[in-house]
């Protein structure tokens, strides 16, 4: 582990400060909050993939005693707007949908009704009472199916099941490819998958009586996305009554006229990079004019709204969530439309079995790949088809279309390509949704890596030969990956690669495989490296989503408080990474102060700064790092000016420490932040937003060890190495945690966890007992090795979070593929229980 | 012995974190359900409510006990010890700092049930080796941590729950508790 530097906070292992609350029972989840009068809500879900609804009947449950309404989507038409999913991609077919089914179900689980009742129990029985009667469609369970143009379309208005097709070409593919000494192919699969944080989604839908507002408490990694989604989907009202209510609202369309134009104005650069995409949505609308009426009823309608009438959004300790709470869940706008409907307070907390089978699933792409490769192992090109299934409905805001992107986007990981072409397919299935599972865009990590050992073994030479004659070495840099984004002199996948392979002593390794071998036992070694945007460099963005950059920077507010302590409030929604921990330390060191005396404040939409990502994408510790560095300089800035005066002293000879200013050298003379804030009369405020600055890679390489016993098909992980490098550590256990924790859910992955259906899109996993997560028996120890690549970049801070998901199925898949290379076996799908290996090696 | 009083109700008295509990409850409601909404005990988290992640594990009558799988009338006269009553005021008890010593957790949404699990294992066996911990631990799901750091955390309250013994004069962790 990386050495502290004395009398700095950053770069120590500081003891977190959530815990004292959090390990004594007394942290706040939205499960454990119950404003007075609450009702309880139960969804009524489909048993059936896909069907029409002929009729629902609710009258049965609406009589029950202690049931206070049962809505169907009948009802959400009437009191909702519809989520209106969107994404520019050219020819994306992008449904729009309610909160509740309307006329068919789409998915097992897909909600008909909700029923709100005094209490769950109530609820839960009169969820049984609601009577639906459906009609069964083929349904669609396979990428395959989904892809036959006869196949029934699950959406009506995209004509069939692929909703969109693109092609993405860099540099001159075909004479690349015409050059090459060898096109080698490959088809690789990845299976469905589930985030699965210990604690379900949840809200709750909080009518204050005396002010008529309300608060919606929710488990979110994104509370002003999810206060706006609510604010514009619930509160339905026709065109004429919104325009009937702005006419009265001068002064508010005026304020609005003039934002929109500094937005303008501030974002100009960007809204030109994006510009096609206005195009691209115009389309979109043409294509199903109905959307133009929706989106023209929500958007005045929301322009309209009084702001009493704008939903304040509350979240606050989260059980983890890995992406899937950074979607708003239907059942969220249902909800709210059930409290406003009913003027009580409801809540509704998933359980396991909704979360397995609804909640939100991840992965099921499949990659087509073909290799142009020299015979001494020079890589020119990769030639991919893939294929995204993203189930039944779109994931709001961000699923499989942004996060096709980032596959086109960091395909060609940091090897030095002439030629790259992706072929990219969305289809839509009766099955779960598509969501974001920590490292979304992982299917590229996977294939390329696999890839990389299967041509390492056509060609005869060593998974790290291939690795190191084709990736870009530190004197090449910088350089521009063939898809656009700068690789800066920072990036440093090569330098974990060749500290990976010093660590894992492979000559010693080859004949501990050979003594074994002898034995009967099948060990085998993988590699694999990548770098992750964590968050990117600016063309980064560029290439995902142009215009996007305007999204992109993170805002920060460090105020000082009246008693001298100083609170840093940010729009992040921690959800086990420790940021109160992590920036405290930051605000800590920029003002010196002690990390007792500052409080990160975050989760209320009313006194939290404003921004559309919340937390996900690796971008908390780059970019909310450098916003609390940059505004906390901005405190420390006023501060000294208010203490110069009360000293009598130059601002440039002024030190703080310990929470009080003084001359430097002159430690007795002193003022405290108290007396400073009182001086000030009003709160000293610093605010500074920071977009991650150049550079902002993640890398590292994993070294999977395996011993498969071809007895039983068990894979066992002796060892685990992770070579990474984040920039400069702000806490490292709190680093090590993710990595950890991402190899673990990797781990899972590979070796346990299916999100399974069967051939007719029924969910067969809606158990702990059928999707296994592996418990402290099946993770090993895992090494961690920090390389820090020197930098004089300040706040140079990247994020860890999400790849220890991205390197940890190539690493295993590649091992195990080693210790069954002497059987033939070549691995292409990434779930490989027991059953599945024995298949392989061909025992059974 | 209980008996159910009118139309499915039921009287139940129990100790909870030392504390003397009579309540009516509903015959199916569950001890979980009990604890978290009747007694305000919201410590003790929810789940998978089908055994088993563990994360409602509590201590009755001396054993880890999944609360979303046992009716609260199932607890009628027992003594019950939630994480709540771990702890000794503000002070943490030492599995607990331990495990905050080692950043055992992180969402922290399981820590409970682990905690609990932890405490009946030291309480059983206050010498438990690494592997056992492991073991022991399994019936506990984390989804944040890889495990490692909750099994480093419980090793090491080991020696700061251990008695200390007549051949070994002990005085836990006197000389670094500052460093």
């Amino acid at each position: 582990m990386r050495e502290a530097i004395a009398g700095k906070l950053v770069g120590s292992s500081v003891k977190r400060v959530e815990d004292p609350r959090l390990l004594t029972g007394n942290g706040r989840y939205v499960g454990d909050v119950s404003p007075d009068g609450v009702t309880h809500a139960a969804f009524v879900r489909s048993p059936l993939p896909h069907a029409h609804i002929r009729s629902v009947d609710t009258s049965r449950a609406t009589a029950m005693p202690g049931v206070l309404a049962v809505l169907t989507g009948a009802d959400m038409v009437e009191l909702t707007n519809p989520f209106l999913s969107f994404f520019f991609l050219d020819g994306l077919y992008t449904p729009l949908y309610w909160a509740l089914a309307t006329d068919r179900v789409r998915m097992v689980g897909d909600p008909v009704a909700i029923v709100v009742a005094e209490s769950r129990y109530l609820a839960e029985d009169a969820a049984q009472l609601v009577e639906v009667d459906y009609d069964p469609i083929e349904p669609v369970a396979t990428m395959e199916q989904a892809a036959d143009p006869a196949s029934e379309p699950i959406w009506p208005g995209a004509g069939g099941n692929v909703l969109y097709e693109g092609i993405d070409t860099f540099g001159d593919v075909d004479a690349v490819f015409a050059s090459a000494d060898r096109v080698i192919r490959e088809r690789f699969d990845s299976h469905r998958q589930s985030n699965q944080p210990m604690e379900t989604r949840g809200s709750i839908a909080e009518i204050d009586r005396e002010a008529g507002e309300l608060i919606f408490h929710s488990a979110t990694q994104s509370s002003h996305v999810l206060k706006w989604t609510l604010a514009m989907v619930t509160g339905k009202q026709p065109v004429w009554r919104s325009l009937r209510d702005l006419a009265g609202q001068r002064d508010k369309l005026k304020r609005f006229a003039v934002a929109a134009k500094e937005f303008a104005t501030t974002n100009k650069a960007e809204l030109d990079k994006g510009s096609a995409n206005n195009a691209v949505m115009a389309k979109q609308m043409l294509k199903e004019p109905s959307r133009i009426v929706h989106l023209a009823r929500s958007m005045l309608g929301l322009l309209a709204k009084d702001s009493s009438r704008i939903p304040e959004v509350q979240a606050d300790d989260i059980g983890g969530a890995f992406g899937v709470k950074g979607a708003v869940g239907r059942e969220d706008a249902a909800l709210c439309a059930a409290a406003l409907h009913l003027g009580r307070s409801v809540k509704w907390i998933e359980d396991r079995n909704e979360h397995l089978t609804i909640g939100g699933q991840a992965r099921d792409e499949s990659m087509d790949i073909e290799v142009a490769v020299n015979g001494d192992g020079e890589i020119l090109g990769f030639r991919v088809n893939l294929t995204i299934d993203q189930g039944a409905y779109p994931t709001f805001p961000f699923g499989a279309p942004l996060f096709s992107q980032v596959m086109k986007t960091m395909m060609p990981g940091t090897y030095r390509l002439k030629a790259f072409q992706l072929d990219t397919r969305i289809v839509a299935s009766n099955k779960a949704n598509y969501v974001a599972y920590r490292g979304p865009w992982s299917i590229e990590t996977w294939t390329r890596e696999r890839m990389l050992d299967v041509v390492a073994r056509e060609l005869g030479i060593t998974p790290t030969e291939i690795r190191l004659r084709n990736m870009y070495g530190r004197s090449e840099l910088p350089a521009k990956m063939i898809t656009g984004p700068t690789l800066d002199v920072r990036m440093s996948a090569r330098d974990t690669l060749e500290k990976a392979i010093e660590i894992a002593d492979l000559p010693a390794f080859e004949q501990q495989k050979e003594a074994a071998r002898a034995e009967g036992r099948c060990l085998g070694i993988g590699f694999a490296t990548f770098h992750e945007a964590a968050p990117g460099p600016p063309d980064f963005a560029d290439t995902v989503l142009p215009g996007g950059g305007m999204l992109g920077s993170e805002p920060a507010t460090t105020a000082l408080n009246a008693d001298g302590s100083v609170s840093v409030y940010t729009q992040q929604m921690p959800h086990g990474q420790g940021h109160e921990t992590t920036f405290a330390q930051v605000a800590a060191d920029e003002l010196g102060v002690p990390i007792e005396s500052v409080k990160v404040v975050f989760g209320n939409t009313r006194v939290t700064p404003f921004g559309i990502m919340g937390t996900g994408g690796s971008r908390a510790s780059s970019m909310l790092g450098g916003a609390v560095t940059y505004s906390a300089r901005d405190l420390r800035q006023q501060i000294l000016d208010h203490a110069s005066t009360l000293l009598e002293a130059s601002v440039d000879d002024l030190e703080i420490t310990d929470g009080q200013v003084h001359v430097r050298g002159v430690p007795a003379i002193t003022v405290s932040l108290a007396d400073v804030a009182a001086d000030a009369g009003e709160p000293l405020r610093g605010t500074d937003t920071f977009d991650g600055g150049e550079g902002g890679w993640s890398q590292a390489t994993h070294v999977c060890w395996v011993d498969v016993d071809l007895e039983t098909g068990f894979v066992r992980i002796p060892r685990y190495v992770v070579v990474e490098d984040c920039g400069e550590l702000i806490n490292p256990a709190i680093v090590e945690g993710q990595v950890r924790g991402g190899v673990a859910q990797g781990i899972g992955a590979v070796l346990y966890e299916k999100a399974t259906y069967d051939d007719q899109a029924q969910f067969q996993a809606g158990t702990f007992m059928d999707y296994l997560i592996p418990t402290s028996m099946e993770i090993p120890e895992i090494e961690i090795h920090h390389v820090e690549t020197p930098s004089d970049v300040e706040a140079n801070y990247r994020g860890v979070g999400e790849g220890g998901m991205l390197g940890a199925p190539p690493a295993i898949t590649n091992a195990v593929e080693d210790a069954l290379a002497h059987l033939g076996v070549r691995i292409t799908e990434q779930h490989l229980p027991p059953t599945r290996i024995l298949e392989l090696a061909g025992v059974i | 012995m209980t008996t159910v009083e009118r139309g499915g109700d039921l009287a139940l008295a129990l100790t909870v974190n030392g504390v003397e509990v009579a309540a009516t409850v509903e015959v199916r409601r569950t001890l979980s359900d009990f604890l978290r909404d009747d007694l305000g005990l919201t410590g003790t988290h929810l789940g998978c409510e089908h055994g088993v992640c563990g994360a409602c594990t509590v201590v009755l009558d001396g054993r880890p006990v999944r609360s979303c799988l046992l009716l609260a009338a199932q607890a009628d006269g027992a003594d019950v010890t939630t994480i709540e009553g771990m702890a000794e005021g503000d002070a943490l008890h030492p599995i607990q700092q331990a495990l905050h010593d080692a950043h055992g957790f992180q969402c922290a949404f399981c820590a409970p049930g682990f905690l609990l699990t932890a405490l009946c294992l030291l309480e059983t066996n206050p010498s438990p080796t690494r592997d056992e911990i492991r073991e022991e631990l399994s019936g506990n799901l984390c989804r944040c941590t890889g495990y490692a750091s909750i099994i480093d955390g419980v090793e090491a309250a080991v020696a700061l729950v251990k008695p200390p013994t007549p051949d070994e004069p002990h005085a836990p962790n006197e000389e670094d508790s500052d460093a």
